[in-house]
């Protein structure tokens, strides 16, 4: 193991590469929440099934956090009530001081955390050779950032050789597949409020957050202590636990990312067959395991090297191109309105129905 | 629904059927099927357990038929209905009779595998379409004076309950239902229509030595709780749109149910009614010595209450004075009801109105 020289850099900015690392990739992940849930704005109207179900997972999500965070301070719970519309979790005994705060800090943080804890376990299992932590580390601000962005490297590495040879056959894969989706249309900023919001946005959730930390800057202090009494210990044990504490929450973030941009692909998915005739629009849903079985049906016969990769290859090729010609030749030709037309006033303020 | 059927100025409303997912607790039963089929196929294909299934071609039968019949048991426990339990066993017992039927018995692992897996596929699209027709079976009438129930498949069931008739109504909106916008209201009758009881029991023994010595515990438990519970052919199961239905139900049994104001007013007439009757009795009594039986036609009672004690005075004077106690009587009773406010309050506007117009009568005059 290297020595270490105990400079400004080792004892000042080393500790500051991880909570920097593992912010950026929090904010990230809120970016790519934006893009979904702007796709989802514009399925809304016609998809109200699938706009409560991904309302119902996000707000599932939020009341388990809060109810984590009321266990986790002692408080207890008292009322847990999840619906599609909203959640309510109330606690046994008020709180106050750190045990508020820190129930309400997993209540902000805990949609993006405890969701993707559990599919990290899960992918423990199922991705064999994705996680590797550094044995040695030297504790500077570059290695110990190098360090963290090796180990989220193999691990979105071996996530993406998994995704891409995946078998569909296989009921562990395909379970694992779609708690993946189930993740990533419900990973959402938390919202608690009397009266309705329509939209929680990103910078709503960051300006919760912030708010959450100025209004007790001691805590903040006492957040840094912690942090850097963690990488001091490290140090002087000579271990890399440290790194492993923040890569885990960077495989966190990861994992959430990854679940964001299959859901986001979902939606877009829905959204193209929109655009196609109503008679035609379950062609493209039809192909997906059609053409699927028939690759599958295709290499048991004619026997190649990476069946699963190639099957999922033409499997997306086969549904993408149907799309597309669909959307070419089988246009919906609905004349399309923001609005229902029946409520749309005219000058004189009269209600007046559409003409047929 | 034909039109002979309804009744006397009845209107339906709405005409309403189960939504096509509010049946998912049968429809789970063949997708479980269907699942399990594709899982057995797996682990005797591509799963590192498929050397072990390979060892006896009856393997992977044996296992898809205890799993089957083992999840058959539990969800006949949790639903209280051991017709799934019978379901899985005919499904099981199907797929061993053609096993034989064909001699197919014989032939490889992977050919069993494959066999299950097909006939799954096969037994789970049956069973789709019969949860369909089912459902298709169903339908619910809200017309203006009454809900009708109808449905059966090959019996014919039918229930039908006015507004005035339903005490209570319960309803329930699962997540699916809150996703979809479906649910089921059940309307409880006077009779305890739409009321059940869930029952749960639990039992467990013990057999402790050999031939000699034995010892054996049982303990058991049970509970009953009281609950809204109806089939689906007696509530208005996974209708859509929920919220629309359930408002439409409440505004009619609203309209049905006479509401306090209208009780009050009812009692305070026949109290009316009663007196009126009794001083009419008295009065007959008066003038031909024998109570009347039929009910007369009312007069203003003042010009009774002057007029026909003068009368009596004259003709029996000794019973005239008991009578009249008894009219004096009433009257006071008379007196003393009180009507209710908007009564009291169109009477004190009528006053108003009749000082007014004296008022201008005798400036008139004036």
């Amino acid at each position: 193991m290297a020595t270490v020289p105990l400079d400004y850099d080792v004892l000042l900015l080393a500790p500051l590469a991880l909570i920097i690392g593992v912010t950026a990739l929090w904010l990230l992940e809120l970016i790519f929440i934006d893009l979904d849930k702007r796709m989802l704005g514009k399925l809304r109207h016609k998809h109200e099934a699938l706009a409560r179900f991904t309302n119902f997972t996000g707000v599932l999500f939020q009341a388990l956090s809060h109810a984590l965070g009321y266990t986790v301070t002692h408080s207890g719970v008292a009322h847990f009530q999840v619906s599609v519309h909203y959640g309510k979790v109330e606690p046994k005994r008020e709180k106050q001081g750190v045990f508020a705060w820190t129930s309400t800090l997993l209540l902000y943080l805990g949609p993006f955390l405890v969701p993707t804890g559990f599919m990290l376990l899960y992918s423990y299992f199922v991705l064999t050779k994705g996680f590797s932590f550094p044995a040695s580390v030297q504790y500077t601000f570059v290695h110990t950032f190098e360090n963290f962005g090796g180990t989220l490297s193999t691990f979105t590495q071996s996530m993406f050789r998994f995704l891409s040879s995946m078998d569909l056959l296989n009921p562990v894969h395909v379970f694992f597949l779609l708690v993946l989706l189930f993740l990533g249309l419900g990973i959402r900023p938390s919202y608690i409020g009397e009266e309705r919001k329509e939209k929680v946005n990103f910078l709503y959730d960051l300006k919760n957050v912030t708010m959450h930390f100025i209004k007790k800057p001691l805590y903040i202090l006492v957040f840094f202590a912690v942090v850097y009494g963690f990488f001091f210990l490290s140090l002087a044990l000579k271990t890399n636990w440290y790194v492993a504490l923040f890569s885990v929450l960077g495989l966190l973030s990861v994992i959430g990312i990854i679940a964001l941009l299959l859901a986001f692909l979902l939606l877009a998915f829905v959204w193209a067959s929109d655009k196609i005739a109503p008679g035609w629009r379950l062609v493209p849903f039809l192909t997906l395991p059609i053409s699927y079985g028939a690759v599958r049906v295709l290499f048991f016969y004619v026997p190649r090297d990476n069946i699963l990769g190639w099957s999922l290859l033409v499997m997306i090729l086969a549904t993408v191109v149907v799309t597309l010609l669909l959307i070419k030749y089988k246009k919906t030709n609905r004349f399309k309105t923001a609005g229902p037309m029946k409520h749309m006033r005219v000058a004189d303020g009269k209600k007046r129905a559409s003409q047929k | 629904m034909e039109k002979k059927e309804l009744l006397k100025n009845e209107q339906v409303e709405r005409l309403l059927s189960p939504h096509p997912l509010s049946f998912m607790k049968l429809q789970a039963l063949c997708i479980f099927v269907i699942v399990w089929g594709i899982v057995v196929w797996w682990l005797v294909n591509s799963s590192q357990f498929g050397n072990w299934l390979s060892g006896n071609p009856w393997f992977p039968f044996i296992l898809w038929a205890l799993v089957l019949l083992i999840f058959g048991v539990i969800a006949s426990l949790i639903a209280i209905q051991w017709s799934i339990f019978f379901l899985y066993l005919m499904v099981v017992l199907g797929g061993l009779g053609l096993l034989f039927w064909q001699h197919w018995e014989n032939n490889s692992t992977s050919f069993i595998a494959l066999f299950i897996l097909v006939y799954s596929i096969i037994v789970s699209i049956a069973g789709f379409l019969i949860v369909e027709l089912y459902r298709r079976s169903h339908k619910y009438y809200i017309t203006n004076l009454r809900i009708m129930f109808k449905g059966g498949v090959l019996t014919k069931r039918e229930r039908t309950i006015r507004y005035d008739k339903i005490s209570d109504i319960n309803s329930r909106q699962g997540i699916f239902g809150q996703i979809f916008g479906f649910g089921t209201i059940i309307p409880i009758s006077e009779s305890g229509f739409g009321l059940g009881s869930d029952k749960s029991m639990a039992g467990g023994g013990v057999e402790v030595g050999g031939t000699k010595a034995r010892l054996f515990g049982f303990a058991g438990g049970g509970k009953e709780v009281q609950t809204p519970i109806a089939r689906s052919y007696y509530e208005l199961h996974g209708v859509y749109p929920f919220k629309d239905v359930q408002k439409l139900v409440e505004n009619m049994v609203q309209s049905h149910v006479p509401t306090q104001y209208q009780k009050e007013q009812v009692e305070f007439s026949k109290q009316q009614v009663d007196i009126q009757t009794q001083m009419r009795d008295l009065l007959h009594q008066q003038g031909r010595g024998k109570p009347r039986t039929k009910t007369v036609k009312q007069k203003p009672e003042e010009d009774e209450q002057e007029e026909e004690p003068e009368k009596e005075e004259e003709a029996f004077p000794q019973e005239q004075v008991d009578i009249q106690k008894q009219m004096q009587q009433l009257l006071k009773k008379q007196r003393v009801m009180k009507p209710t406010k908007d009564e009291t309050e169109e009477e004190e506007e009528a006053e108003e109105e009749e000082e007014e117009e004296k008022k201008k009568d005798e400036r008139e005059v004036a």
